[in-house]
């Protein structure tokens, strides 16, 4: 009698945990957001049999339209075009993982410039060129920026379809800067004295935002800084790394001098942090790449959504080349996929056609010459001014790698736990070995 | 039952178990010496990996964190989960609902829960007990990179995520002691506090000793929490020995996977000493019974 009601009790019990967890489940919202996606041709022939390609693609208001219009315009004559929602860090791994052996989980990559070399080198991806010139006309494959084709390129070969870039831009809350009689800065000496005098002006505590991730962003921003100061993190002809070079350590040195004026936990902020960050009114200037831009005007997002403005980054100290990283995405096929190469390659062609990328404009800022101008969106001009003053790529199969090895090291400089001299040296003697495997 | 109606039974559990835990603990220990990449058989370099995972300083701090988290958590998940199966015990009509809302921490994904958890402590994100602590002190504390109080939040969210587990376990083992021995302790004059220390709690000992278990095993273990917890984890010294694995063999593609797999063994080495003691004990009480 006892245990028959101890066991409705804990059947009950068990239904009431499981009640609030759908409960709590309930509005998670649908798994991509093809329905809302742009259609466009996609005319490939229909297979012998039924193919199902899985796509792997973060999830960002940037990449999403190309994935849910390649979703929505491809899944037809057999072919299911299938997609899981993941993050960028998900992707990272999965790229990895999927790449690695004779089969894999996926037959369409989203790729970037800076992962290229590193998987072209290794053989793990398809070149792309054949197919390329054999379906340039039907998609108009001709009209993708030269540039960022060759981003997309290694050793002549292409890898990559480019679908958009992102560079960073700087937005600023007007209605702050108007206020105080302020100019956007065109220097990192120009953006400390704005930020002084906001935070004299008791206007906002902390005025300026960066993403600085102490396990990821703060690399991106130390790159940035020492392509601004005219700088390579190597020298590819005689496998050498610049990271103990005086320009090294005054990219930290200029990274630190910022600190005052960055909210005390900065090195936690990614750049959905900092969109997080604006949004509640708790910073007045942020620099992040352009695809997080649309999102703040938007008014659904905050209060402040019609009172920002848009400009290119500074330059660190001086010089033509911007506070800035240019990053090309795209996308891959990979070698071990048992799919037909020819069917996926006219997936993607469809992705990044005229129609797809119109589509895709203001979210992100498609590949396609001319596609963007500067009323394109509040940010465009801004854009347009950025990615004509952004350090040259560094295509190399080590640039990650030593990318990788030396974000720990960064963000213990910037956090104090090692001095600026110490940690240029452990930077370099990092890259030293990993070059060492290149030669 | 018959032998072949045993084995029939069986097969599949031990299928399992060889497909999904001898087979990878093998190649995790094949990997341990060798220097492999992923989709590569790897290269044998004896015992390099072992010497660069207990060379490194990192991988101390992980094991002294890890360490430290797990003694902290498991003490406070035997106390707060008597007490709380005490209190959960003394109720009638409302114990199916208590214990249906008690239970909600500990079904919600690890990570979902931990994100929700460090919204209380960021002001970005209304950061509700900052605000509290900040009105009533003027304190404004950086849960996110000081390092003890990350740790205190780690700890917090640990204990918030197990404490329904230990205090369900506890629960029932309350339930199975025996109404006789606490009436015949009441008869010769024991105070409340007394039959806790002197009747109740020996006589669920095992079941004390159970959760004792699956709390250092799972702390040890502990890795999701700690990716919106403590993102800053490897500069303020607060990477568990998971994350430390992570991060070597799997973070923005790296491919240490020799090195990842060397203190993967270590890891196990850890835990079973960590666990020995309960595991003696436990024996000890199946001989004795």
């Amino acid at each position: 009698m006892r245990s028959s009601q101890q066991r409705r009790r804990m059947v009950t019990a068990l239904c009431a945990a499981a009640a609030v967890v759908v409960v709590a489940g309930c509005g998670a919202g649908s798994r991509t957001g093809a329905e809302t996606a742009a259609k466009v041709a996609c005319d490939f022939a229909k297979p012998a049999q039924a193919v199902d390609v899985d796509v792997l693609a973060y999830n960002s208001s940037a990449i999403d339209p190309f994935t849910n219009t390649m979703i929505k315009s491809c899944s037809k004559n057999d072919v299911t075009v299938k997609h899981e929602p993941i993050d960028f860090g998900g992707q990272v791994q999965k790229t990895t993982a999927t790449l690695a052996g004779e089969t894999g989980t996926y037959d369409v990559v989203e790729t970037y410039g800076f992962v290229i070399p590193k998987y072209a080198d290794k053989s793990k991806l398809r070149p792309l060129d054949d197919y390329f010139t054999k379906f340039s006309a039907e998609y108009g494959l001709d009209k993708i920026n030269k540039g960022m084709r060759e981003a997309m390129t290694y050793k002549g070969k292409l890898y990559a379809i480019p679908m958009q870039a992102q560079m960073l831009v700087m937005v600023y809350r007007k209605d702050v800067f108007d206020g105080l009689g302020l100019q956007p800065p065109k220097t990192f000496e120009d953006m400390r004295q704005a930020a002084k005098k906001i935070q004299d002006a008791g206007t906002i505590k902390y005025p300026i935002a960066l993403p600085l991730k102490a396990s990821a962003d703060i690399v991106t921003a130390f790159d940035a800084t020492l392509g601004s100061l005219g700088k390579n993190l190597t020298n590819p002809d005689d496998h050498t790394a610049n990271l103990d070079s005086p320009e090294s350590q005054k990219a930290l040195e200029q990274l630190i001098s910022l600190k005052p004026y960055l909210a005390p936990q900065v090195t936690t902020f990614d750049q959905p942090a900092v969109q997080q960050q604006l949004y509640n009114g708790g910073a007045a200037m942020a620099i992040m790449f352009s695809g997080r831009m649309n999102d703040l005007v938007q008014q659904s997002n905050s209060k402040f959504y019609d009172k920002f403005a848009f400009a290119a980054p500074p330059v660190v100290d001086g010089g033509d080349v911007r506070y800035n990283a240019l990053s090309v995405d795209g996308w891959s096929i990979p070698q071990n996929t048992q799919v037909d190469p020819e069917l996926l390659f006219e997936l993607i062609a469809a992705s990044v056609s005229e129609d797809a990328s119109k589509a895709a404009i203001p979210a992100a800022y498609p590949a396609r010459d001319g596609m963007v101008t500067a009323t394109s969106s509040p940010y465009a001009a801004a854009a347009i001014e950025s990615v004509n003053a952004a350090p040259p790529a560094e295509p190399y199969p080590w640039t990650s790698e030593i990318s990788n090895q030396i974000t720990p090291v960064i963000a213990s400089v910037f956090i104090g736990n090692v001095s600026v001299a110490d940690g240029t040296k452990q930077m370099q003697e990092i890259a030293k070995k990993v070059l060492a495997d290149y030669r | 039952m018959r032998r072949r109606e045993f084995a029939a039974l069986v097969w599949p559990s031990l299928l399992v178990m060889f497909g999904l835990l001898m087979v990878p603990l093998y190649r995790t220990a094949e990997w341990s010496f060798k220097d492999v990449d992923y989709g590569e058989s790897g290269t044998f370099v004896g015992l390099d990996n072992y010497q660069q995972a207990l060379t490194d300083e990192r991988f101390g701090r992980a094991v002294l964190f890890t360490v430290g988290l797990t003694v902290a958590v498991t003490a406070v998940l035997l106390v707060a989960g008597y007490l709380l199966a005490v209190m959960v015990n003394r109720l009638a009509r409302t114990r199916p609902l208590v214990l249906g809302i008690l239970l909600v921490s500990y079904v919600v994904p690890q990570v979902v829960g931990a994100s929700m958890f460090s919204w209380l402590f960021d002001d970005n994100f209304g950061g509700m007990v900052n605000y509290l602590i900040n009105s009533l002190t003027g304190l404004e504390i950086h849960w996110f990179t000081d390092p003890w109080p990350n740790r205190v939040m780690v700890g917090l969210n640990v204990v918030w995520h197990m404490l329904p587990f230990a205090m369900l376990v506890i629960l029932a083992g309350l339930q199975g002691v025996p109404e006789e021995i606490i009436e015949a302790a009441k008869i010769d004059g024991a105070s409340p506090l007394m039959r806790h220390v002197h009747v109740i709690i020996p006589s669920i000992r095992g079941v004390l000793g159970f959760v004792a278990v699956i709390g250092v095993m799972d702390v040890l273990r502990v890795f999701d929490q700690l990716i919106p917890l403590s993102p800053q984890a490897e500069q303020i010294g607060n990477e568990s020995i998971m994350l430390y694995i992570f991060n070597t063999a799997f973070r923005d593609g790296g491919q240490q996977l020799g090195v990842g797999s060397a203190i993967n063994i270590l890891m196990i080495v850890i835990i079973l000493l960590m666990l020995s003691p309960f595991i003696r004990d436990m024996a000890k009480e199946a001989r004795k019974s």
